[in-house]
Protein backbone atom coordinates (compact mmCIF):
# COMPACT_ATOMS: atom_id res chain seq x y z
CA UNK A 1 0.00 0.00 0.00
CA UNK A 2 2.77 2.00 1.01
CA UNK A 3 4.34 1.46 -2.11
CA UNK A 4 2.03 2.10 -4.33
CA UNK A 5 1.20 5.24 -2.59
CA UNK A 6 4.98 6.37 -2.89
CA UNK A 7 4.81 5.29 -6.74
CA UNK A 8 1.81 7.43 -7.64
CA UNK A 9 3.77 10.20 -5.67
CA UNK A 10 6.41 9.89 -7.69
CA UNK A 11 4.37 9.58 -10.90
CA UNK A 12 2.69 12.99 -9.52
CA UNK A 13 5.92 14.38 -9.24
CA UNK A 14 7.28 13.47 -12.39
CA UNK A 15 3.67 14.68 -14.60
CA UNK A 16 5.41 17.98 -13.56
CA UNK A 17 8.38 18.01 -15.33
CA UNK A 18 9.41 19.22 -18.93
CA UNK A 19 9.55 16.40 -21.54
CA UNK A 20 13.98 17.70 -21.43
CA UNK A 21 13.63 17.04 -17.62
CA UNK A 22 11.84 13.55 -18.33
CA UNK A 23 14.30 12.28 -20.77
CA UNK A 24 17.52 13.30 -18.88
CA UNK A 25 15.83 11.29 -15.65
CA UNK A 26 14.88 8.57 -17.76
CA UNK A 27 18.90 8.70 -18.82
CA UNK A 28 19.71 8.23 -15.52
CA UNK A 29 17.92 5.07 -15.22
CA UNK A 30 14.07 6.72 -13.49
CA UNK A 31 11.83 4.19 -14.92
CA UNK A 32 8.68 6.20 -13.32
CA UNK A 33 10.11 9.58 -15.77
CA UNK A 34 10.63 6.65 -18.56
CA UNK A 35 6.95 6.16 -18.28
CA UNK A 36 5.28 9.50 -17.68
CA UNK A 37 7.19 10.34 -21.32
CA UNK A 38 6.07 7.07 -22.69
CA UNK A 39 2.48 8.23 -21.48
CA UNK A 40 2.82 12.08 -22.60
CA UNK A 41 3.71 11.36 -26.26
CA UNK A 42 2.36 8.39 -27.02
CA UNK A 43 -0.66 10.75 -28.80
CA UNK A 44 2.14 12.73 -31.29
CA UNK A 45 3.87 9.40 -31.80
CA UNK A 46 0.75 7.28 -32.95
CA UNK A 47 -1.20 10.17 -34.47
CA UNK A 48 2.36 11.07 -37.07
CA UNK A 49 2.87 7.13 -37.31
CA UNK A 50 -0.52 6.80 -38.47
CA UNK A 51 -0.25 9.26 -41.04
CA UNK A 52 2.64 7.65 -42.16
CA UNK A 53 1.96 3.71 -42.48
CA UNK A 54 -1.99 4.50 -42.97
CA UNK A 55 -3.74 2.73 -40.38
CA UNK A 56 -3.96 2.59 -36.54
CA UNK A 57 -3.26 -0.80 -35.63
CA UNK A 58 0.51 -0.53 -37.45
CA UNK A 59 0.78 2.92 -36.21
CA UNK A 60 0.29 1.76 -32.23
CA UNK A 61 2.97 -1.35 -33.27
CA UNK A 62 4.95 1.34 -34.49
CA UNK A 63 4.28 3.30 -31.47
CA UNK A 64 5.76 1.06 -29.16
CA UNK A 65 8.66 0.22 -31.04
CA UNK A 66 9.82 3.93 -30.93
CA UNK A 67 9.72 4.09 -27.44
CA UNK A 68 11.29 0.76 -26.92
CA UNK A 69 14.08 2.46 -28.74
CA UNK A 70 14.01 5.06 -27.13
CA UNK A 71 15.12 3.34 -23.64
CA UNK A 72 17.64 1.48 -25.72
CA UNK A 73 18.95 4.67 -27.13
CA UNK A 74 18.98 6.84 -24.11
CA UNK A 75 21.59 7.27 -22.64
CA UNK A 76 22.58 8.75 -25.91
CA UNK A 77 20.01 11.62 -25.44
CA UNK A 78 21.06 15.05 -26.04
CA UNK A 79 19.47 17.33 -24.20
CA UNK A 80 20.55 20.47 -26.58
CA UNK A 81 18.04 18.73 -29.06
CA UNK A 82 14.09 19.34 -28.21
CA UNK A 83 13.12 15.20 -27.41
CA UNK A 84 10.09 15.88 -29.76
CA UNK A 85 12.34 16.30 -32.78
CA UNK A 86 14.76 13.06 -31.07
CA UNK A 87 11.12 10.88 -30.92
CA UNK A 88 10.03 12.34 -34.28
CA UNK A 89 13.58 11.15 -35.68
CA UNK A 90 12.61 8.08 -34.30
CA UNK A 91 9.35 7.46 -34.89
CA UNK A 92 9.14 8.64 -38.60
CA UNK A 93 12.47 6.09 -39.24
CA UNK A 94 10.70 3.27 -38.06
CA UNK A 95 7.33 4.48 -39.65
CA UNK A 96 9.54 4.69 -42.67
CA UNK A 97 10.88 1.10 -42.12
CA UNK A 98 7.41 -0.41 -41.49
CA UNK A 99 5.99 1.12 -44.23
CA UNK A 100 8.99 -0.28 -46.28
CA UNK A 101 8.00 -4.13 -45.14
CA UNK A 102 4.76 -3.69 -44.64
CA UNK A 103 4.45 -2.43 -49.03
CA UNK A 104 6.86 -5.10 -49.87
CA UNK A 105 4.36 -7.72 -47.91
CA UNK A 106 1.53 -6.63 -50.09
CA UNK A 107 3.27 -7.34 -52.70
CA UNK A 108 3.50 -10.77 -51.84
CA UNK A 109 0.09 -10.97 -50.70
CA UNK A 110 -1.88 -8.86 -53.04
CA UNK A 111 -4.51 -5.86 -52.20
CA UNK A 112 -6.69 -7.79 -49.91
CA UNK A 113 -4.85 -7.39 -46.36
CA UNK A 114 -5.32 -3.40 -47.67
CA UNK A 115 -8.47 -3.58 -48.11
CA UNK A 116 -9.52 -5.58 -44.48
CA UNK A 117 -7.36 -2.94 -42.77
CA UNK A 118 -9.46 -0.15 -44.43
CA UNK A 119 -12.85 -1.92 -43.20
CA UNK A 120 -11.24 -2.46 -39.69
CA UNK A 121 -10.03 1.55 -39.74
CA UNK A 122 -13.38 2.82 -40.82
CA UNK A 123 -14.96 1.17 -38.31
CA UNK A 124 -12.56 1.12 -35.12
CA UNK A 125 -10.07 4.06 -35.69
CA UNK A 126 -12.37 6.58 -36.86
CA UNK A 127 -14.52 7.20 -33.52
CA UNK A 128 -11.28 9.53 -32.71
CA UNK A 129 -11.67 11.52 -35.57
CA UNK A 130 -14.35 14.42 -36.77
CA UNK A 131 -16.29 13.08 -39.88
CA UNK A 132 -14.08 15.87 -41.92
CA UNK A 133 -10.55 14.73 -40.53
CA UNK A 134 -11.42 11.46 -41.42
CA UNK A 135 -12.44 12.27 -45.12
CA UNK A 136 -9.14 13.92 -45.39
CA UNK A 137 -7.50 10.81 -43.56
CA UNK A 138 -9.15 8.87 -45.93
CA UNK A 139 -8.08 11.05 -49.26
CA UNK A 140 -4.30 11.14 -48.32
CA UNK A 141 -4.24 7.48 -47.78
CA UNK A 142 -5.74 7.00 -50.88
CA UNK A 143 -3.53 9.46 -53.07
CA UNK A 144 -0.45 8.87 -51.31
CA UNK A 145 0.43 5.46 -52.41
CA UNK A 146 3.15 6.88 -55.04
CA UNK A 147 4.86 8.83 -52.89
CA UNK A 148 8.52 7.16 -51.74
CA UNK A 149 8.39 6.23 -48.33
CA UNK A 150 10.69 9.93 -47.57
CA UNK A 151 8.43 11.61 -50.08
CA UNK A 152 5.67 10.61 -47.63
CA UNK A 153 7.50 11.34 -44.56
CA UNK A 154 8.58 14.63 -45.71
CA UNK A 155 4.89 15.96 -46.41
CA UNK A 156 3.43 14.22 -43.10
CA UNK A 157 5.90 16.10 -41.03
CA UNK A 158 5.00 19.63 -43.37
CA UNK A 159 1.46 19.69 -43.46
CA UNK A 160 0.04 17.98 -40.76
CA UNK A 161 2.80 18.15 -38.21
CA UNK A 162 3.62 21.58 -39.87
CA UNK A 163 7.14 21.31 -38.50
CA UNK A 164 9.75 23.52 -40.16
CA UNK A 165 12.38 22.47 -43.31
CA UNK A 166 15.55 22.40 -40.93
CA UNK A 167 13.33 20.19 -38.25
CA UNK A 168 12.30 18.11 -41.04
CA UNK A 169 15.96 17.84 -42.84
CA UNK A 170 16.94 16.80 -39.00
CA UNK A 171 14.59 14.07 -38.63
CA UNK A 172 14.71 12.43 -41.95
CA UNK A 173 18.73 12.85 -42.03
CA UNK A 174 19.67 14.75 -44.95
CA UNK A 175 19.72 18.00 -46.05
CA UNK A 176 17.23 21.16 -46.41
CA UNK A 177 17.12 21.02 -50.36
CA UNK A 178 16.56 17.61 -50.10
CA UNK A 179 13.89 18.52 -48.06
CA UNK A 180 12.17 20.48 -50.42
CA UNK A 181 13.06 18.57 -53.36
CA UNK A 182 10.99 15.43 -51.40
CA UNK A 183 7.89 18.00 -50.92
CA UNK A 184 7.83 19.55 -54.48
CA UNK A 185 7.97 16.03 -55.95
CA UNK A 186 5.92 14.75 -53.24
CA UNK A 187 3.03 17.62 -54.11
CA UNK A 188 3.45 16.98 -58.06
CA UNK A 189 2.26 12.96 -57.55
CA UNK A 190 -0.46 14.36 -55.44
CA UNK A 191 -1.15 16.51 -57.40
CA UNK A 192 -1.80 14.13 -60.40
CA UNK A 193 -3.49 11.33 -57.85
CA UNK A 194 -5.90 13.84 -57.11
CA UNK A 195 -6.53 14.47 -60.61
CA UNK A 196 -6.89 10.83 -61.43
CA UNK A 197 -9.42 10.13 -58.35
CA UNK A 198 -10.71 13.02 -57.22
CA UNK A 199 -11.39 15.60 -60.38
CA UNK A 200 -13.72 17.07 -58.01
CA UNK A 201 -11.29 19.00 -55.79
CA UNK A 202 -9.69 20.49 -59.22
CA UNK A 203 -12.70 22.45 -59.57
CA UNK A 204 -12.38 24.10 -55.74
CA UNK A 205 -14.42 21.44 -54.30
CA UNK A 206 -13.39 20.86 -50.53
CA UNK A 207 -13.74 18.67 -47.65
CA UNK A 208 -16.29 20.68 -45.11
CA UNK B 1 -14.07 37.42 -48.17
CA UNK B 2 -12.58 39.05 -45.33
CA UNK B 3 -8.86 41.64 -45.64
CA UNK B 4 -7.41 38.34 -44.20
CA UNK B 5 -8.81 36.09 -46.96
CA UNK B 6 -6.81 38.16 -49.24
CA UNK B 7 -3.42 38.31 -47.47
CA UNK B 8 -3.47 34.76 -47.04
CA UNK B 9 -4.44 33.84 -51.09
CA UNK B 10 -1.80 35.97 -52.16
CA UNK B 11 0.41 33.70 -49.95
CA UNK B 12 -0.22 30.59 -51.68
CA UNK B 13 2.76 30.58 -53.99
CA UNK B 14 4.84 31.29 -51.41
CA UNK B 15 3.56 28.64 -49.20
CA UNK B 16 4.36 26.15 -51.73
CA UNK B 17 7.59 27.35 -52.50
CA UNK B 18 8.70 26.55 -48.67
CA UNK B 19 9.57 30.63 -48.75
CA UNK B 20 7.10 31.51 -46.25
CA UNK B 21 8.63 32.28 -43.14
CA UNK B 22 7.17 29.71 -39.63
CA UNK B 23 4.82 32.34 -38.67
CA UNK B 24 3.77 33.52 -41.85
CA UNK B 25 2.96 29.97 -42.52
CA UNK B 26 0.89 28.62 -39.20
CA UNK B 27 -1.28 32.07 -40.35
CA UNK B 28 -2.32 30.73 -42.88
CA UNK B 29 -2.58 27.16 -42.11
CA UNK B 30 -4.51 28.69 -39.39
CA UNK B 31 -7.14 30.23 -41.51
CA UNK B 32 -7.49 27.84 -44.00
CA UNK B 33 -8.65 25.14 -41.09
CA UNK B 34 -11.51 28.26 -40.25
CA UNK B 35 -12.28 29.74 -44.22
CA UNK B 36 -13.95 27.09 -46.30
CA UNK B 37 -14.19 29.59 -49.66
CA UNK B 38 -10.06 29.79 -49.10
CA UNK B 39 -9.43 26.33 -48.69
CA UNK B 40 -11.70 26.11 -52.54
CA UNK B 41 -8.86 28.87 -53.79
CA UNK B 42 -6.11 26.51 -52.50
CA UNK B 43 -7.42 23.05 -53.62
CA UNK B 44 -8.01 25.31 -57.02
CA UNK B 45 -4.28 26.68 -56.79
CA UNK B 46 -2.94 23.39 -55.83
CA UNK B 47 -4.75 20.31 -54.83
CA UNK B 48 -1.96 19.17 -52.42
CA UNK B 49 -2.96 21.99 -50.76
CA UNK B 50 -6.50 20.30 -49.30
CA UNK B 51 -3.58 18.98 -46.79
CA UNK B 52 -2.17 22.10 -45.82
CA UNK B 53 -4.21 22.03 -42.12
CA UNK B 54 -3.49 20.15 -38.50
CA UNK B 55 -6.10 17.28 -38.85
CA UNK B 56 -6.47 17.06 -35.21
CA UNK B 57 -6.15 13.03 -33.78
CA UNK B 58 -7.09 12.32 -30.53
CA UNK B 59 -5.83 8.89 -29.45
CA UNK B 60 -7.83 7.51 -26.65
CA UNK B 61 -6.99 6.97 -23.10
CA UNK B 62 -7.19 3.22 -23.57
CA UNK B 63 -4.60 3.09 -26.69
CA UNK B 64 -2.16 5.20 -24.69
CA UNK B 65 -2.86 2.23 -21.90
CA UNK B 66 -2.37 -0.59 -24.28
CA UNK B 67 1.06 0.96 -25.26
CA UNK B 68 2.52 1.78 -22.00
CA UNK B 69 1.68 -1.62 -20.75
CA UNK B 70 3.57 -3.31 -23.76
CA UNK B 71 6.08 -1.07 -23.33
CA UNK B 72 6.89 -1.75 -20.02
CA UNK B 73 6.87 -5.45 -20.88
CA UNK B 74 9.45 -4.65 -23.74
CA UNK B 75 11.49 -2.59 -21.21
CA UNK B 76 11.84 -5.53 -18.80
CA UNK B 77 12.62 -7.96 -21.62
CA UNK B 78 15.60 -5.61 -22.77
CA UNK B 79 16.65 -5.63 -19.02
CA UNK B 80 16.65 -9.18 -18.42
CA UNK B 81 18.85 -9.47 -21.43
CA UNK B 82 20.92 -6.85 -20.35
CA UNK B 83 21.39 -8.62 -16.59
CA UNK B 84 22.39 -11.61 -18.88
CA UNK B 85 24.94 -10.23 -20.58
CA UNK B 86 26.88 -8.13 -17.56
CA UNK B 87 27.99 -11.36 -15.81
CA UNK B 88 30.71 -11.57 -18.70
CA UNK B 89 32.87 -9.40 -16.58
CA UNK B 90 32.33 -11.45 -13.65
CA UNK B 91 33.21 -14.73 -15.99
CA UNK B 92 36.84 -12.93 -17.05
CA UNK B 93 37.72 -12.31 -13.43
CA UNK B 94 36.68 -15.97 -12.54
CA UNK B 95 38.67 -17.26 -15.63
CA UNK B 96 41.99 -14.92 -14.30
CA UNK B 97 41.06 -16.07 -10.65
CA UNK B 98 41.40 -19.65 -12.13
CA UNK B 99 44.08 -19.20 -13.86
CA UNK B 100 46.13 -18.02 -10.85
CA UNK B 101 44.83 -20.95 -8.97
CA UNK B 102 45.98 -23.60 -11.54
CA UNK B 103 49.33 -22.05 -11.30
CA UNK B 104 49.53 -22.11 -7.61
CA UNK B 105 48.49 -25.84 -8.52
CA UNK B 106 51.02 -26.46 -10.46
CA UNK B 107 54.14 -24.97 -9.10
CA UNK B 108 54.43 -27.67 -6.63
CA UNK B 109 54.39 -30.12 -9.64
CA UNK B 110 56.87 -28.52 -11.48
CA UNK B 111 59.37 -28.14 -7.72
CA UNK B 112 58.25 -32.04 -7.45
CA UNK B 113 60.03 -32.79 -10.83
CA UNK B 114 63.07 -31.07 -9.58
CA UNK B 115 63.03 -33.41 -6.99
CA UNK B 116 61.15 -32.06 -3.94
CA UNK B 117 58.44 -35.09 -4.19
CA UNK B 118 55.16 -35.44 -4.66
CA UNK B 119 52.42 -34.96 -1.96
CA UNK B 120 50.90 -38.50 -0.88
CA UNK B 121 46.77 -37.01 -1.42
CA UNK B 122 47.26 -36.28 -5.20
CA UNK B 123 48.23 -40.20 -5.45
CA UNK B 124 44.38 -40.70 -4.78
CA UNK B 125 43.02 -38.13 -6.48
CA UNK B 126 42.14 -39.92 -10.11
CA UNK B 127 41.02 -37.50 -12.38
CA UNK B 128 40.80 -33.87 -11.63
CA UNK B 129 38.27 -31.29 -13.43
CA UNK B 130 39.76 -27.56 -13.75
CA UNK B 131 37.45 -25.21 -15.02
CA UNK B 132 39.26 -22.48 -15.45
CA UNK B 133 36.78 -20.14 -16.45
CA UNK B 134 34.30 -20.75 -13.23
CA UNK B 135 32.00 -23.01 -15.00
CA UNK B 136 30.32 -25.75 -13.02
CA UNK B 137 32.05 -28.93 -12.96
CA UNK B 138 30.50 -32.12 -13.96
CA UNK B 139 29.67 -34.12 -11.10
CA UNK B 140 29.05 -37.93 -11.07
CA UNK B 141 33.11 -39.15 -9.23
CA UNK B 142 34.84 -36.45 -10.88
CA UNK B 143 36.03 -34.25 -8.19
CA UNK B 144 36.74 -30.48 -8.78
CA UNK B 145 40.22 -29.19 -8.44
CA UNK B 146 39.19 -26.70 -5.68
CA UNK B 147 41.34 -28.10 -2.95
CA UNK B 148 44.34 -26.11 -1.63
CA UNK B 149 47.31 -26.23 -3.81
CA UNK B 150 49.49 -28.61 -1.81
CA UNK B 151 46.85 -30.80 -1.82
CA UNK B 152 45.36 -30.68 -4.83
CA UNK B 153 49.03 -30.73 -7.24
CA UNK B 154 49.53 -33.92 -9.18
CA UNK B 155 52.18 -36.30 -8.68
CA UNK B 156 55.01 -35.97 -11.36
CA UNK B 157 53.15 -39.11 -12.94
CA UNK B 158 50.43 -36.80 -14.19
CA UNK B 159 49.41 -35.76 -17.65
CA UNK B 160 47.80 -32.68 -18.35
CA UNK B 161 45.20 -32.36 -20.67
CA UNK B 162 43.65 -29.60 -22.22
CA UNK B 163 40.62 -29.25 -24.03
CA UNK B 164 39.63 -26.88 -26.36
CA UNK B 165 42.80 -25.75 -26.65
CA UNK B 166 43.36 -22.38 -28.27
CA UNK B 167 39.81 -21.06 -27.83
CA UNK B 168 40.75 -19.84 -24.08
CA UNK B 169 40.76 -16.14 -24.65
CA UNK B 170 36.80 -16.26 -25.11
CA UNK B 171 35.41 -19.79 -23.84
CA UNK B 172 36.00 -21.45 -20.74
CA UNK B 173 38.79 -23.71 -20.82
CA UNK B 174 38.67 -27.27 -19.16
CA UNK B 175 42.14 -28.78 -18.31
CA UNK B 176 42.13 -32.43 -17.30
CA UNK B 177 44.85 -33.64 -14.90
CA UNK B 178 44.66 -37.62 -15.23
CA UNK B 179 47.22 -39.79 -12.74
CA UNK B 180 48.92 -41.86 -15.29
CA UNK B 181 49.79 -44.48 -12.30
CA UNK B 182 45.51 -45.02 -12.27
CA UNK B 183 44.11 -47.84 -14.65
CA UNK B 184 41.10 -46.83 -16.34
Amino acid sequence: MELVYSQNRERQAAGELSDRELALQARGGDMVSFEVLVSRKTPVVVSLARRIVGNAEDARDVAQMVFLRVWKEIHRYDERYSVNTWLYRIATNLSIDFLRSSRSRERAHGATLHLVREREESSAGGATRTAEDRDLARLFEAVSGRLSEKQKAAFVLREMEDCDTRDIAEILGCGESTVRNHLFNARRILRKEIARLYPEFLRGRTLA
Amino acid sequence: MSAICGIVRAGFDDYLSDALPAPQRRILRDHLAACAECRGAAAARDASLVFARRVEETVGADEVADVLASVRTGVAHIEAERRLRRPRGGRRAAAVAAAIALAALLAPAVSSRRGTGAPAAVANAGIRVTATAGRAVPAGGIEPAAAPPEAAAPDSSATVYELNPGSGREEPRVVWIVDRGLDI
